[in-house]
């Protein structure tokens, strides 16, 4: 009895919201102005910077609207929660006019049809890097254009290397070598970001790609030689076992209050880095897993897309936007204020010629790989296993090749 | 005069036990409040006690936040104001009149409090689209009166439960209707529990993150819980301000339950029952 | 113990007062008087509750990725989602550590929540403000609490470790968080300090539903400590207690963010429950469908503590 009251009385409190949303689904939601292009319409950009950066972005938007003719309001939402939000705002039909999505989301979101492609606006992606331009692309179509890229790089401290007769080492036997002589004290030789989340795996990629591994064939004796090397070092003491719960910035707080040497990290640490006094610090590219190998570092950027909102006035608009948002000018000025390096290689030349400081990275986003090129949809699979088997090895559960065939056995 | 002196340094030794608990519990909060007054970037490796305090997060904290605090205490007060009037009376309708699908109301009840928030949020977005309730207080005050009007009605029914019926039966004989009944006497002496279901409940919407989230749109209206997430961004964290802006939150809940506790005290039954 | 309701009847005026008309007659039956009482609150519920939770037992049964958000087409594939669930190795790790750590949160919450509420009973000066700092926890926003915690947790250079090693309690740092065996502990031990406040403070307020007179009477009878505990305070508490006890268990099978920030479910699953599983299900590999089944598996497994529950509950209220 009781059971079927409960049961019609769901059924009831089911049918009320259903009805509302069936009501109301045909119509698009969003702006309804119907004014030609480019005359007064109003704009909606959608990110998930934070202040200070978010100026820099409030700044060029504004710019882009203003050319337009137009007007532009952004919102900034916390980081973690963009994708919630972004699917929360395809089901009721609202997204905004531009949405910046980070690099790896690009595909997912594209593959459910929410973004519209960029060649519709005239966009080519021309001059842009090529892994820039993979890691947006889907089906051969670009959907998301990244005006400011960056990468990871080896960074050390000047003072505890130059006390120990070391240089910055340039393969992982040199890493291996040097992160034991500089521990001590209190101190570990190398910190990394090996996280239970994507981050551990953007900062594991680049070991695997040095290595010669690739993220399509997870397990392979290459990938497994990337996570020994860096579970040999927890093992031995040069890297601490806290790395398993580390993000990037734990290690950057590890490495300005002097507890790691060198550490793993990104050109946006730069400014951070500087206001800590007393600190000497530089940064190389990460070490090729041989003398002479390459050293390949992941991508990583924000690119800006535009949904499908159904309104053609404002997507005109919205692409408008992009490609403004991506003018040489605007590339130059993310690049300067927020530490990108420019996402097409001529700019980025130049950037590097104005701004000794990131030259390095320069050289190293140049030769960097998209995370999303060869995965496509398929890299939040990828990706979790990625970090679930470095978690397996970093935490000496498995050896490296033990750990990538049960996570792949895991999840087939 | 002596004895009231006697009796109080009989209850010290109490105050001191308390004060050593509090603080061994509290010291994470000690923590984040040392993390707080940090200078400079570094500001998670807190040296024990502050030496060279620094304010600079707390001057930023104050000038980005306080109208996100009058939001949040604006929601949560709001919040309060509905929980109670739909929890109250349903609890006791709950507990003491025998309707025939109580049983069914409760499952309800849990139910409702097994379903994870964002699944709910998810839901309740589309809907708030179309009425027109995001970026308002009325807006996220009904949704978060959904998670705190179950918890309510579960809390304050356990409560009424134990209220002996014949202090409302007295009534009754004497012509009173059910709401006079429950109003002057089921009220009053269930002061404790309304107060602590009060209580729950503004802590529930002062802290609550994943319907502030969702139902806001704009950089200008938004609660204190997800303002804090302006100094984490997804490459550079400053942890300095948050820790303050958490410490400032806490303030104004604070003393908003330091009031409340006092009317929490023994006694709301007692003269009722000789 | 004759009960007199003279001093709370008080005030309420008695019906011949009332112009003359004598008792109030209402043209609707009291049972409408009554129905009104909760009407308000299963109309919110069901506006609420009822949607997602049909929402969520549906989607359990479809092939629902990000494609369905735009599109709103999932495919039906009935219980395939649950069977990759229960097939998954997972799953296992998954259904032992929730069982620890809802096993464990609540015994710590419960036991220390009880002590403190039996405690701040008795009066001594600064009991009202030392009781309300005790919510401080609860209060403050899960960012913060976790983010202090993990650093006071750091292996190496947190302060707890440091603290420890300094007074020679241990003799090498403990890794709270970074190994697979002391993970889980830690977890549980931050999620106890969390639900402290909330036990607390609810058991301190059933504790003062009981009369003093009524204690006075029994220890004049000889009946003080245990024996009072077990006759006066106990069957007053005990509505209170059964509903702290399941809404803690309820509430603890849901906890995410704690754990999420502590250790993001790791390291290499220690700390990975039912919740956080499904939250990773659904909002880091976009499988929607799977997600939904695990959350519906917590539910099932809530609903069944509920029913005891309110199987109890009836009893009680029939004795």
């Amino acid at each position: 009895m009781k059971t079927n009251r409960l049961v019609a009385a769901v059924a009831i409190a089911a049918a009320f919201p259903l009805a509302l949303t069936a009501c109301g689904s045909s119509a698009p939601a969003g702006g309804s102005s119907a004014g030609a292009a480019g005359k007064g319409l109003s704009l909606t950009i959608e990110d998930y910077y934070q202040p200070p950066q978010a100026a820099t972005y409030d700044k060029i938007y504004k710019a882009c609207a203003t050319a337009l003719g137009d007007t532009i309001t952004s919102t900034h939402v916390p980081g973690a929660s963009l994708i919630t939000k972004v699917l929360q705002q395809e089901t009721s039909k609202t997204l905004p006019d531009v949405l910046m999505l980070d690099n790896p989301d690009v595909q997912q979101i594209a593959s459910s049809g929410a973004l519209t492609p960029l060649s519709d606006y005239g966009i080519t992606g021309q001059g842009v890097e090529q892994e820039v331009l993979a890691a947006g692309s889907l089906n051969g179509k670009l959907y998301g254009l990244a005006p400011g890229v960056n990468s990871l790089g080896l960074f050390y401290n000047k003072d505890k290397l130059a006390a120990a007769g070391l240089t910055p080492p340039t393969t992982w036997a040199e890493l291996a070598s040097d992160a034991k002589k500089l521990t001590g004290n209190g101190t570990y030789g190398f910190a990394f970001a090996g996280t239970n989340t994507y981050e551990g795996t953007w900062q594991f990629m680049p070991w695997m790609w040095s290595n010669g591994g690739t993220e399509t064939q997870l397990n392979s004796p290459q990938n497994a030689q990337a996570l020994d090397f860096l579970a040999s070092m927890v093992k031995d003491g040069s890297v601490s076992a806290s790395v398993v719960g580390w993000g990037q910035g734990d290690a950057l707080n590890q490495f300005t209050a002097g507890k790691a040497a060198m550490m793993e990290n990104g050109p946006w640490q730069i400014p951070s880095l500087k206001a800590v006094k007393g600190l000497n610090f530089g940064y190389v590219p990460l070490p090729a897993s041989a003398a002479g190998g390459k050293s390949v570092a992941p991508l990583g950027g924000e690119t800006f897309t535009v949904p499908s909102t159904g309104n053609t006035a404002k997507e005109a608009a919205a692409g408008k936007i992009v490609a403004c948002i991506n003018s040489p000018a605007n590339e130059m000025t993310i690049a300067a204020e927020n530490n990108y390096i420019p996402s097409n290689p001529t700019i980025a030349a130049t950037f590097g010629k104005s701004d000794p400081d990131l030259a390095p990275f320069v050289s190293i986003v140049a030769d960097a790989r998209s995370r999303t090129g060869l995965l496509g949809t398929k890299w939040p699979t990828v990706g979790t296993e990625i970090y679930q088997a470095e978690q397996l090895a970093l935490t000496g559960k498995a050896t490296g090749a033990a750990a990538l065939a049960q996570v792949v056995a895991n999840n087939s | 005069m002596k004895a009231v002196k006697s009796a109080r340094s009989r209850q010290l030794p109490y105050t001191v036990l308390a004060v050593v608990f509090l603080a061994i519990m509290l010291f994470p909060v000690y923590w984040m409040v040392n993390t707080s007054l940090q200078p400079g970037p570094s500001a998670v490796n807190a040296t024990f006690i502050p030496l060279h305090p620094s304010f600079a997060a707390y001057s930023q904290a104050i000038s980005d936040q306080l109208g996100n605090m009058k939001t949040s205490l604006l929601v949560a007060l709001g919040t309060v104001i509905v929980t109670l009037v739909i929890a109250t009376p349903a609890a006791y309708g709950l507990a003491k009149f025998k309707l025939p699908f109580t049983g069914a109301v409760m499952l309800a009840l849990l139910i409702s409090q097994m379903i994870p928030g964002i699944v709910i949020a998810n839901s309740l977005y589309t809907v708030y689209v179309k009425l027109g309730l995001l970026n308002s207080i009325p807006g996220l005050v009904l949704a978060d009166s959904s998670s705190a009007i179950p918890f309510a009605i579960l809390i304050l029914r356990a409560f009424m439960q134990s209220i002996p019926p014949s202090l409302v039966e007295a009534a009754r004989v004497d012509g009173a209707g059910h709401w006079r009944a429950f109003w002057s006497i089921v009220v009053p002496v269930s002061r404790n529990s309304i107060i602590t279901a009060a209580l729950f409940s503004f802590l529930f919407a002062w802290s609550d993150f994943v319907f502030a989230l969702t139902m806001t749109t704009s950089n200008t209206f938004r609660p204190l819980s997800l303002g804090i997430y302006n100094y984490l961004g997804s490459n550079v964290q400053s942890w300095a301000p948050v820790m303050a802006t958490a410490t400032l939150a806490a303030l104004p809940a604070i003393i908003l339950l330091v009031f409340a506790q006092r009317y929490i005290s023994a006694g709301a039954l007692s003269g009722a029952v000789k | 113990m004759a009960l007199s309701v003279s001093k709370v009847a008080r005030n309420v005026p008695p019906a011949e007062t009332r112009a003359g008309r004598g008792p109030k007659r209402r043209w609707w039956p009291d049972r409408v008087t009554q129905l009104l009482f909760v009407l308000p609150a299963v109309v919110y519920l069901c506006l609420f509750f009822g949607y997602p939770l049909v929402k969520n037992v549906i989607m359990s049964f479809q092939n629902y990725t990000t494609s369905t958000f735009f599109t709103g087409y999932a495919p039906w594939v009935g219980f395939a989602n649950y069977v990759s669930v229960f097939k998954n190795s997972l799953f296992q790790t998954t259904v032992i550590n929730t069982v620890l750590f809802t096993v464990g949160s609540i015994a710590g919450q419960f036991v220390i929540g009880m002590a403190l509420a039996l405690f701040f009973k008795r009066r001594f000066p600064l009991n009202g403000i030392l009781r309300s700092l005790l919510l401080l926890p609860w209060l403050l926003p899960l960012i913060a609490s976790s983010s202090i915690w993990k650093w006071m947790l750091d292996q190496d250079s947190g302060v707890l470790n440091q603290t420890l090693l300094f007074f020679h309690v241990i003799a090498s740092p403990v890794p709270w968080l970074s190994s697979p065996n002391v993970a889980l502990a830690s977890v549980i031990m931050v999620n106890i300090w969390l639900g402290i406040p909330f036990n607390a403070t609810l058991l301190y307020s059933g504790l003062q539903g009981v009369p003093e007179e009524l204690y006075e009477a029994a220890s004049l009878d000889g009946a003080t400590g245990w024996k009072a505990f077990r006759y006066i305070t106990w069957p007053t508490l005990r509505p209170v207690v059964s509903v702290v006890l399941v809404l803690g268990v309820v509430y603890t099978l849901k906890v995410l963010d704690i754990i999420l920030g502590l250790t993001g479910g790791g390291p290499a699953n220690a700390t990975q429950t039912l919740a956080t599983n499904s939250y990773q299900q659904s909002f880091v590999q976009f499988s929607f469908g799977t997600g939904a089944a695990i959350s519906n598996i917590l539910v099932a497994t809530s609903l069944a503590f509920a029913l005891v529950y309110l199987r109890l509950n009836r009893r009680a209220i029939d004795e």
